[in-house]
């Protein structure tokens, strides 16, 4: 995609995310094309619509289309993915003989769906399923964040009716997820850090500005470095898309959006601890949003013990 | 000369020459030794034609990207035959000259810094004048054929073996700021010049006092306009925290690397290390495209602030960490290995403090990227 059309097709996704969430989002994406740039441009259509969605604290189902395609199963009947259960990235089914044993969570996008993928483990292989979502049992979940619209899937015994597809380089396929998280994740954490330096120049407190006092600048300051620290690490994971590039890159991100969540809290004080604000959502949604395919601790743990089993550091991008 | 075939060419002269360039000397050496390793190596590079790739023809370069001079120096800290900090002074004091001197006396200077003929300072901070930079006292006096200047400059790397100096004085009223100051490029040999390298905890007198004593300096010395120091500064700023910062990646990354190789088991925290590793993949990655705006003609600025927070809080992790794994080292070892690692951790605890603290960095974030204006 060159400048200028990348441009427009910024400026209309921006307006899709701001305009509209849920269901009518992913009308509006359709309706722009996004699908289409995806499988044109997918670094473009995944790095903007993801950080989009995450600076608008919309919902859509737009990780189901970027899985499905990563799966290579675009032009299936699955238009909706299964995600591994919350801090989880091992696969959310099971084979077992004949039946399909389920248990991870759906965006809201998946009861709109009427065939999901569930990727399961079957001894030591992975396969690819596709199931009528009519067979999953699917459970609302409010929890931390209910505006994102998240169900709990399980089902005890799916019975399969066609043969399951093996599937080679699920690795993948979670790599692909992180990053699009990541992409969610740095977009939150702009809009976090938006509201905080707004609320910072505004404020009046001993008859100047907050924002001119340096414990308060150094927060925020803190708070855009950690932001671009995941910012980097993304890139890279596109230009590397290894799967240890993108769980660093999501384990950065999920990091910075806490960096962001507790800094741009404290500046927005009182307010800020109102829902009155829109704080407390973006707050909500970095903490179920790094939780998904892995949180930041668990994939630094993992990153660590990796390195101390091989004695060998992730190889950097030459120059 | 295109990246691919530099860097073809570069690691086959290092194999080649491996013995040639490596230190005579054991672990970290002295400042001593390291600075005579240092201009051999930058001899014979400049000889075999790489030193002087991605510098202009002008100035005894060959031209090309200022991504060949990137990874020459990846390459020579990343294999351990040059420290970076005061490889990366080049980095720092050449563009300077190529902006601001008349391209006769660039041309005159800026080759031999490169074949490593000679050592150059940068006088900048005093003892009145740390992160508060514009507030600088060492005045300038006009006369009839230059300058006479007369004042103290503190943590001025290398001076004891310079021969040059970019040296920011005060040309204005005292109370005119960033306005009044204007930078001169001073031959250290002058009469009233006196140099008193300060011991420091890692172990090598890297930096050193500066006093001036009516010191006589020519017109034609002058870098940029009278009054114009302040903008010198600002622009050798990002070259400080972009080639010379990518330099650094390399050397952190090789530290690291041996860490990881020989810290005895059990003793490296999994989250933590996990931690350094991410941080420091992200600085690179931070600082390649830093590299590679510089090298499409892009005016590098405040956004460094960013890479320079990220450098130090990588080092720092990744030195905290040599501490704990090797703390046996760290606390008593006295082989040249165990002193290499001591001097190197106890040098990552200035990493927050020079070339602008970190709290400097963070108000240049806070005012420039966040716009949150002035903070009084």
């Amino acid at each position: 995609m060159d400048a200028p059309d990348r441009e427009l097709f910024e400026r209309s996704l921006r307006h899709a995310t701001e305009h509209h969430s849920g269901a009518a989002l992913d009308e509006a994406l359709d309706e722009l094309g996004w699908r289409d740039a995806l499988v044109e441009d997918r670094r473009v259509a995944v790095s903007l619509l993801f950080e989009l969605i995450g600076a608008a604290n919309a919902s859509a189902g737009a990780l189901e289309h970027v899985l499905v395609y990563a799966l290579g199963l675009q032009g299936s009947s699955a238009t909706a993915v299964v995600l591994p259960a919350s801090g989880e990235w091992i696969p959310p089914g099971v084979v077992d003989g004949e039946r399909l044993l389920v248990n991870g969570i759906g965006l809201s996008s998946l009861e709109r769906s009427e065939h999901a993928v569930v990727v399961a483990r079957d001894g030591d292989r992975d396969m690819a399923v596709i199931v009528p979502t009519a067979e999953l049992r699917l459970t609302p979940v409010a929890g931390l964040d209910p505006w994102l619209g998240l169900v709990q899937v399980t089902a005890d015994g799916v019975t399969l009716t066609s043969a399951p597809t093996p599937l080679d380089g699920w690795a993948d396929v979670v790599a692909v997820g992180r990053v699009a998280i990541g992409h969610e994740l740095v977009g939150a954490s702009r809009a976090l850090l938006s509201l905080a330096c707004t609320h910072a120049r505004e404020r009046i407190q001993f008859e100047r500005p907050i924002a001119t006092f340096q414990a308060v600048r150094h927060r925020l300051a803190d708070t855009l470095v950690a932001i671009e620290t995941a910012d980097a690490a993304l890139a890279a994971a596109w230009e590397d898309p290894s799967p240890q590039t993108a769980a660093m890159a999501k384990a950065l991100a999920g990091r910075g959006s806490r960096v962001a969540a507790r800094h741009c809290q404290q500046v927005l004080a009182g307010i800020g601890f109102t829902t009155e604000h829109p704080l407390h959502r973006y707050v909500r949604r970095a903490l179920v949003l790094d939780e998904l395919f892995g949180s930041a601790r668990t994939l630094t743990r993992e990153l660590g013990d990796d390195l101390l089993a091989n004695r060998r550091l992730p190889p950097p991008l030459p120059l | 000369m295109e990246l691919d075939e530099f860097r073809i060419g570069v690691d086959a002269w290092i194999a080649e020459n491996n013995e040639l360039l490596r230190p005579a000397h054991q672990g970290v050496g002295t400042l001593d030794q390291q600075m005579v390793h240092l201009s051999a190596v930058k001899r014979l590079a400049y000889d075999a034609g790489w030193m002087r790739w991605g510098w202009p023809i002008e100035v005894g370069g060959l031209g090309g990207s200022n991504l060949l001079r990137a990874y020459l120096g990846e390459a020579l800290t990343g294999h351990d035959i040059v420290e970076p900090g005061i490889y990366s002074m080049t980095e720092v004091l050449a563009p300077t000259m190529i902006d601001y001197a008349t391209p006769k006396l660039a041309a005159t200077m800026v080759p031999r810094l490169l074949r490593g003929d000679e050592t150059w300072c940068q006088g900048f901070s005093e003892p009145g004048t740390g992160s508060n930079l514009a507030a600088l006292q060492c005045r300038a006096t006009r006369t009839d054929d230059g300058w006479r200047v007369s004042g103290q400059k503190v943590w001025t790397s290398l001076a004891q073996y310079a021969q040059r100096c970019v040296l920011l004085t005060r040309t204005g009223p005292a109370d005119s700021a960033h306005r009044g100051i204007t930078a001169l490029f001073v031959d250290m040999d002058t009469p009233g010049i006196a140099v008193r390298p300060i011991e420091t905890m890692h172990g090598a007198p890297e930096f050193s006092e500066v006093f001036f004593d009516d010191v006589a300096v020519p017109l034609d010395r002058t870098l940029g306009d009278e009054g114009q120091g302040w903008a010198v500064a600002m622009d050798l700023l990002p070259y400080e925290r972009s080639t010379a910062l990518w330099h650094r990646a390399a050397y952190l990354h090789r530290r690291l690397q041996q860490l990881i190789e020989t810290a005895p088991p059990g003793s490296l925290d999994p989250i933590r290390l996990g931690e350094a590793t991410q941080i420091l993949y992200a600085f690179r990655a931070r600082s390649r495209a830093t590299q590679h705006r510089l090298a499409t003609g892009e005016r590098l600025g405040a956004e460094t602030s960013i890479d320079k927070v990220l450098v130090a809080t990588a080092e720092q992790a990744v030195f905290e960490l040599v501490e704990e794994g090797l703390a046996a080292d760290i606390t008593l070892g006295d082989d040249p290995a165990a002193a290499r690692w001591r001097s190197e951790y106890l040098y990552s605890r200035a990493a927050t403090i020079y070339g602008g603290s970190a709290e400097i960095q963070r108000n240049i974030i806070a005012r420039r990227l966040l716009e949150l204006g002035n903070d009084r």
